[in-house]
């Protein structure tokens, strides 16, 4: 899914690179320096390259770093590619679970959940879970946030 | 914890000679009297240890109390608190509301002066605008009524759209007294109520404006009248009970030996027996005339002429443009006189100009400061501290004890210099937290510790520093961005530009280094303290229980040299703290020492060799 939404980014990304070079290339700007003005479509295809290849390798890689797991008393998930990001979040701290999906991810048949705690920097996201795993996952943390819960906010 | 039948007599015994009580201070004394009086029907024991304090505190009673005793006698009772009858806001502000509005528009005001002699439609509109304002006013009062019942505060408003907001005592978080120049002369006090509604957002009911005697008593009425229904309907001890204790016994210790530190009434039994309800008053800082200097070490205030300056010079343009509508001339011999001085005449101005702001800067900064920090006081009542600061504006800010989950010590390299520092506390749902919950401006470090120690529970361990490839982190990522520019620049043929941007290079060395020696991280078995930052540095200590989770970030660089940043999730003042730089292995293990059973279940072993063996999975 991340890499069908990655080459639609860079589909837009390529169409508006398409705009922009060639207004350039049409108005040639006087504040534009002129090797920018001769090379403007080397540039754009430059850039369109950049722009696929990313969108294949680095759903790739996010997926190989992507980790989560729910215990008993807390959820830990693992994000990134260049940087990463370790979380640990207490069940007992969570204050609310969202479950979402959007439409990109219910065609493929997937879905977000999100745990909220009172701190924003202690809010955690799993994305990319199978629709039938997350809303379980969504119930399990909700029902344990239930039972641990304590009054530290 | 309340007994039903026993409390109404000594309020009721109190109540009827109130009309005739002289006039106190106003001030914690009033309180703390309440308080006394409050005791009384809770704790038949305290009663007794208080009983010489009752009669001492009739005579300091309330200029605010109500006159007709019948009103007041229900809503003393301890149980079921009576709803409290329909008030108004103070007469007073028909004169406040039109003065501000006034001064808001008073640019429009000069204008219609200066043309409305010779304008009659302006002197028309302009009469026609006062007229509005009073009648504005005359609604605002008629329409604005707030009522206090036992389980509500309510807010009724508007003539046309007509709301009520009901805020629920058990939310409110804090109750805070305002108040403007404007309003001390009248003798008013803004008074806003920050309640926390679901969700973490923050809802306020605001009432602009109320006698100040009546402020200060609403304010005890709501926070008694929450301590009570906290006390009857859940136990809000848990985790925090410890703390409270630690804070109860630390406030209690001998150890704060100092002149300000002045105790207005001993009260230590009482209140380790009822943390709730007491509503003893301590005076833990009030900050010295001389102090006042300090200003000047704050790189803020220091800015704060620039600003000023700025400003000024806008609205020196803005007449000078106006002024030009007018007539040319004044514009025009600038442009001459400096057409015709000399080059050495233009220089001089400007050097005298930049060495009159120099001497100035720490002038203004300290009257500046002096101005927002006027008699700055910090004390604690019943369960609260209180901040009170200003010169003209007076805020009083209320931070529950409860809420606050730890402090931040704030200091800049001058400030260092003096050996001086700031405190902040950290607070559960607090709005504009950076100048709200200051608990002390700029002090000396013994004074601070000493605050700190009396007031919260301090910070004992060692801050451990940060390897020592976080230092050539820090001195790049000081560096960097200005060779980068020089770089830049020579290679544009900006030579000059390029030459100062490499000094700025040199000149951010010690700056790196220092930002290098600010990091550190420790804990003491209580409290998880980080520090950073160096032209600003911030040590924030947190209590253990407030931790609600760990987050680690580690860029590529970072990953490269086996670094990564720690981040201490907490649910009170800026949400997260950051350990810059530690070493990954190191922040697992300091982890997994604050909050074991965090982190175990994901230890694949116990000496995690890189990154990639913490994850389990």
């Amino acid at each position: 899914m991340w890499t069908v939404s990655g080459l639609a980014g860079a589909v837009v990304k390529i169409l508006f690179g398409v705009a922009v070079a060639s207004t350039v290339a049409v108005a040639r700007f006087g504040w534009v320096p002129v090797w920018v003005l001769d090379n403007v479509w080397w540039l754009f295809a430059a850039y369109a390259t950049y722009a696929l290849v990313r969108a294949v390798v680095i759903p790739q890689w996010r997926y190989r770093v992507h980790r989560w797991e729910v215990s008993d008393d807390l959820v830990y998930t693992r994000t990134g590619w260049l940087n990463m990001n370790w979380q640990l979040v207490p069940i007992s701290r969570v204050q609310t679970v969202d479950h979402t999906r959007t439409w990109l991810e219910r065609l493929f048949g997937l879905a977000t959940v999100q745990i909220q705690t009172a701190s924003h920097a202690g809010s955690s996201e799993i994305t990319g879970l199978e629709e039938q795993l997350a809303g379980q996952i969504a119930e399990d943390i909700a029902g344990r946030a239930g039972e641990l819960r304590d009054d530290a906010t | 914890m309340t007994q039903p039948n026993d409390p109404p007599q000594p309020e009721r015994g109190n109540s009827p000679e109130s009309g005739a009580r002289p006039e106190p201070d106003r001030t914690q004394d009033v309180s703390g009297a309440r308080g006394v009086a409050g005791e009384n029907g809770v704790a038949p024991d305290s009663a007794d240890s208080l009983g010489g304090g009752s009669p001492s505190s009739q005579g300091e009673a309330p200029p605010w109390w109500p006159d007709a005793a019948g009103e007041v006698a229900p809503d003393e009772q301890w149980h079921h608190p009576a709803p409290e009858g329909m008030r108004r806001l103070s007469p007073r502000i028909l004169v406040t509301e039109p003065v501000r509005y006034l001064r808001t528009l008073f640019p429009f005001v000069i204008v219609a002066l200066i043309f409305g002699t010779t304008n009659p439609m302006v002197l028309t509109g302009a009469v026609l605008a006062i007229v509005g304002f009073l009648v504005s006013g005359f609604v605002t009062w008629q329409t604005v009524r707030y009522q206090v019942t036992s389980e509500h505060l309510e807010i009724h408003r508007g003539l046309v759209n007509r709301s009520k907001r009901t805020i629920p005592l058990e939310r409110i978080r804090g109750v805070d007294v305002t108040s403007t120049l404007l309003h001390r002369i009248f003798g008013l006090a803004v008074v806003r109520v920050e309640a926390a509604a679901g969700g973490g957002h923050s809802e306020e009911g605001t009432l602009d404006a109320i006698d100040v005697g009546e402020a200060e008593r609403l304010r005890d009425e709501l926070l008694r009248r929450r301590a009570e229904l906290r006390g009857q309907t859940h136990e809000h001890q848990g985790p925090q009970s410890t703390s409270d204790a630690a804070l109860a016994s630390g406030a209690s210790t001998p150890g704060a030996t100092d002149h300000t530190d002045t105790t207005v009434e001993p009260d230590a039994p009482t209140e380790e027996d009822l943390p709730q309800h007491s509503t003893s008053t301590r005076v833990h800082f009030v900050l010295p005339a001389r102090w006042y200097l300090f200003g000047a070490l704050s790189l803020g205030y220091l800015l704060t002429p620039f600003v000023v300056l700025a400003t000024l010079l806008g609205f020196a343009g803005q007449v000078a443009r106006d002024a030009r509508l007018a007539s040319d001339v004044d514009v025009q011999s600038v442009a001459d006189w400096i057409a015709e001085s000399s080059a050495a005449t233009i220089l001089w101005a400007v050097v005298g100009g930049i060495a009159v702001l120099l001497v100035l800067m720490p002038a203004f900064a300290v009257v500046s400061y002096a101005v927002n920090n006027w008699s700055f006081t910090l004390w604690r009542r019943g369960v609260s501290l209180v901040a009170e600061r200003g010169l003209f504006t007076r805020h009083s800010v209320t931070l529950e004890l409860r809420r606050v989950r730890g402090y931040e010590i704030l200091d800049s390299p001058l400030e260092r210099w003096a050996s001086t520092a700031a405190l902040r506390a950290i607070v559960t749902g607090l709005g504009d937290a950076a100048t709200r919950a200051t608990l002390l401006p700029i002090v000396r470090r013994s004074t601070l510790h000493r605050v700190v120690s009396s007031a919260l529970t301090p910070f004992r361990g060692e801050l451990v520093a940060h390897p020592p490839a976080a230092r050539s982190r820090r001195l790049f990522r000081a560096v960097t961005p200005f060779v980068v520019l020089a770089g830049i620049a020579w290679a544009l043929g900006q030579y000059w530009f390029a030459v100062t941007a490499l000094v700025l290079a040199l000149a951010s060395v010690p700056l790196g280094i220092d930002r290098y020696r600010a990091l550190g991280h420790g804990y003491d078995g209580h409290h998880v303290s980080v520090r950073s930052g160096s032209l600003s540095r911030t040590q924030a200590v947190i209590e253990r229980p407030a931790i609600i989770g760990w987050r680690w970030n580690q860029s590529l660089f970072q990953r490269r040299v086996g670094l990564a940043t720690l981040e201490v999730s907490v649910g009170a003042g800026s949400g997260g703290y950051s350990a810059l730089d530690m070493n990954f292995a190191d922040s697992v293990r300091f982890v997994s020492e604050v909050t074991p059973d965090m982190v175990r279940p994901f230890l694949v072993d116990t000496s995690p060799s890189g990154p990639q063996d913490e994850a389990a999975t």
